[in-house]
């Protein structure tokens, strides 16, 4: 028999909150915040919106007692982490925890800082700033300053990453490998992300508007978030109350192109019937869906077809909330199954932001007013990605 | 845990083939050549799901973009390195090649990222029985790593000829780079397998640790050294782990065959991968390779240890060959 795994907490950074509430308040008022960054720096910097965290590195460091020289990614990390570990870190005894995070960038804002001048000389080097470079060493350094040591993993998946941490977790929560998890992801911008998007001629110059038939593409974003899992036993052992179970998970590819998605949406179909059959639900139960919804011009077409395809007569509501969040990359899985959470515990369904003309290639459109007192019990959340990347998780109330 | 391993696909140090697909970095480029000779031996054309690690990802196309990115100011950048650097990308590029929309995920934890491919490949097969999946662990080597893993110690200032490994003890290791990719069920394939029934990953800066999990991981296992035919050890010449690993060779494992691989390949990250390839190439000849004998060679092939470091990330691995 498999153990289910229960969702007991939260812990959330992104550009309209720095942690559950104040993320839900500005979900609530409709407020994103994109526009110019003030501490990434770029030559960009007028041209390219971001939905950029309002804290210096110093300040993320001072409320967790990080380093200051960490990357920001970790310091991300370590705030979410906090928030989320923080009713449950001292009820631990005899619990096996995991660790499970994401991301993409890794110690890359040093990296790219220092890069000119490590290449100029190599014998005259600064080591600590090359020293987090690798994804694996955010989540080393993150796991230490919270003793996590049972099991530590980092998924790298592109925009799928930390929705594939969380899958990772529910798994191994589900065979006994361990009792309590905190899972998700982080990542912050970049002056290489930011180039690497721009190569791609995929970033609006504007605020995004993802799912309208004039869209522009996306803005990148930044923050961190996780969720604590836990079997039931270890739910009792600590007294922990769980909203819902992260029912289905499915990791599909879409075997089309590094960057784009196939038109009709492969993977992104596979990726959300396989995540309701896990779930042991079909179409007519899914009460809401967190889009993927980047305000590509590909992507929303190919996300688009896909529901219309496997949700074939019963369109659930559906939003993307990447128009207030920007898109977090690696943390964008986990950033959206915090909302998943709040959805179904408040009875909440967000608006597609900015929203204004309907798609002309798919019939249905995102709901575009906050609608209160819903009874929302199965959330589908999506969060596809580079590489073909496509994974879906179910959230039921429990 | 069972895993059962068929044929396998492995490209290491000095033996990397010049440029073959145009556009492609190092990694993916070894990485699809790797998938390829590993399907072909297991007999597939098409894996069911892939599951890869790699401690450091396309290092050759970051390195491009960034070098770009800095000295062009951030202007006139074309994506093809962009693209081709994320961490996905050899896991996504063997999905594309052989048209594998099945569960796709790529493991970047340090000295543990293919012990983690392998913790998913079981999460996966248990729950999707009768499929095959691809599991590879990846690393390549860029002057810029180099350089950079050199100020960590990891390797050595003086890099050298990895030959040397077995002899000396200095303070980091030699550079190194390698690819290996198996075919992985959850129950017995045709032909040769390896059965994985047990890995234990580990991180520890203190070797005293190491030298307890390893007798644990022994005992819950049910072996003694008596059981073994053949111990692999990833001594890789770093004075950190060098005591570790002369206990084991003077000591623990002082009468079954010794064999080692880091003098052929050098260290990396994922070098357990290769150390699992290079004990798949031995069972499917049935002779161990000269090559990698330390002390002598083994009188059968049947019962294996695998014992790793990459730095303070450690892993053991209870392997049976059924034939």
């Amino acid at each position: 028999m498999k153990e289910k795994a229960f969702v007991v907490g939260t812990g959330i950074i992104t550009a309209i909150g720095n942690d559950t509430e104040s993320c839900k308040a500005s979900l609530m008022a409709g407020r994103s915040n994109i526009g110019k960054p003030e501490f990434l720096q770029t030559h960009w910097r007028d041209e390219i919106p971001v939905a950029e965290v309002k804290l210096s590195n110093k300040e993320l460091a001072a409320l967790t007692g990080a380093d200051e020289q960490w990357p920001r990614t970790a310091l991300l990390s370590a705030v979410a982490v906090k928030e989320a570990w923080a009713p449950f870190k001292d009820k631990m005894r005899g619990l096996r925890v995991g660790f499970f995070s994401a991301n993409t960038v890794g110690g890359m804002d040093l990296t790219e800082s220092y890069y000119g001048q490590f290449q100029k000389d190599r014998n005259d080097v600064d080591f600590s700033k090359l020293a987090n470079h690798e994804c694996g060493a955010v989540t080393e350094i993150v796991a230490g300053l919270f003793g996590f040591s049972d099991f530590v993993t980092t998924v790298s998946t592109a925009c799928s990453s930390s929705a594939n941490s969380i899958m990772m977790a529910t798994q191994m929560i589900a065979n006994g490998m361990i009792d309590v998890a905190v899972a998700g992801g982080a990542d912050s911008l970049s002056r290489f992300t930011l180039n690497g998007f721009n190569t791609l001629m995929i970033l609006d110059r504007q605020p995004c508007q993802p799912f309208d038939n004039n869209r522009r593409g996306l803005n990148l974003g930044e923050g961190a978030a996780y969720i604590v899992l836990m079997s039931e036993k270890a739910m009792q052992q600590c007294g922990a109350t769980a909203v819902c179970t992260v029912s289905g998970y499915a990791n599909n590819n879409d075997a089309y192109h590094q960057t784009a998605s196939s038109p009709e949406g492969t993977g992104n179909k596979l990726a959300m019937l396989n995540a309701m059959k896990t779930a042991g639900v079909s179409p007519k139960d899914i009460d809401y869906i967190n889009l993927h919804g980047t305000g590509t011009a590909n992507n929303d077409s190919s996300e688009g077809k896909a529901i219309e395809a496997v949700f074939n007569g019963y369109l659930p509501k559906a939003s993307s909330t990447k128009a207030y969040t920007g898109h977090t990359l690696g943390a964008a899985g986990a950033v959206e199954a915090v909302f998943s959470y709040i959805a179904i515990r408040d009875g909440i369904v967000y608006p597609n932001l900015r929203w204004q003309t309907q798609m002309e290639d798919i019939s249905w459109q995102p709901v575009t007013e906050l609608q209160t007192g819903q009874d929302i019990n199965h959330v589908l959340s999506n969060s596809f990605g580079f590489g073909g990347n496509c994974s879906s998780l179910v959230f039921s109330k429990s | 845990m069972d895993l059962y391993l068929k044929g396998t696909g492995i490209i290491y140090t000095g033996e990397i083939p010049p440029m073959q697909l145009r556009r492609m970095g190092k990694a993916v480029r070894i990485g699809i050549a790797a998938a390829k000779e590993c399907m072909k031996q297991s007999g597939i054309e098409r894996p069911d799901a892939i599951s890869v690690g790699t401690a450091m990802g396309c290092l050759e196309d970051t390195d491009n973009f960034l070098q770009k990115m800095v000295s062009q100011g951030e202007q006139m950048l074309t994506p093809t390195a962009f693209i081709q650097s994320t961490h996905n990308t050899v896991a996504g590029t063997i999905a594309m090649l052989t048209g594998c929309n099945g569960h796709n995920l790529t493991y970047v934890q340090r000295g543990h990222s293919f012990e983690h491919a392998m913790i998913n490949a079981q999460l996966y097969l248990d729950e999707h029985p009768g499929e095959k999946m691809l599991v590879g662990g990846i690393d390549e080597l860029t002057g810029t790593s180099q350089a950079v893993l050199q100020h960590a110690r990891i390797y050595r200032l003086e890099n050298s000829d990895p030959a040397t490994l077995l002899t000396s003890s200095e303070a980091g290791s030699i550079a190194g780079e390698g690819v290996a990719f198996f075919t992985v069920a959850g129950s017995k394939q045709e032909g040769l397998n390896l059965h994985i029934k047990d890995i234990s990953a580990f991180v520890t800066k203190d070797i005293t640790v190491a030298v307890s999990k390893l007798s644990d991981f022994m005992s819950h296992n049910g072996i003694s050294p008596e059981d073994i035919d053949l111990v692999v050890l990833g001594v890789s010449g770093d004075e950190r782990t060098s005591v570790f690993y002369r206990k084991l060779q003077l000591s623990t494992f002082a009468n079954q065959s010794q064999a080692a691989f880091k003098h052929l390949s050098g260290e990396y990250g994922t070098a357990s991968a290769l150390g699992l390839g290079l004990i798949m190439h031995a069972a499917n000849h049935n002779h161990l390779p000269e090559a990698m004998v330390v002390n002598h060679p083994p009188k059968k092939l049947e019962r294996i240890l695998l014992i790793n470091n990459y730095a303070h990330y450690y892993s053991y691995w209870n392997i049976s060959v059924l034939r």
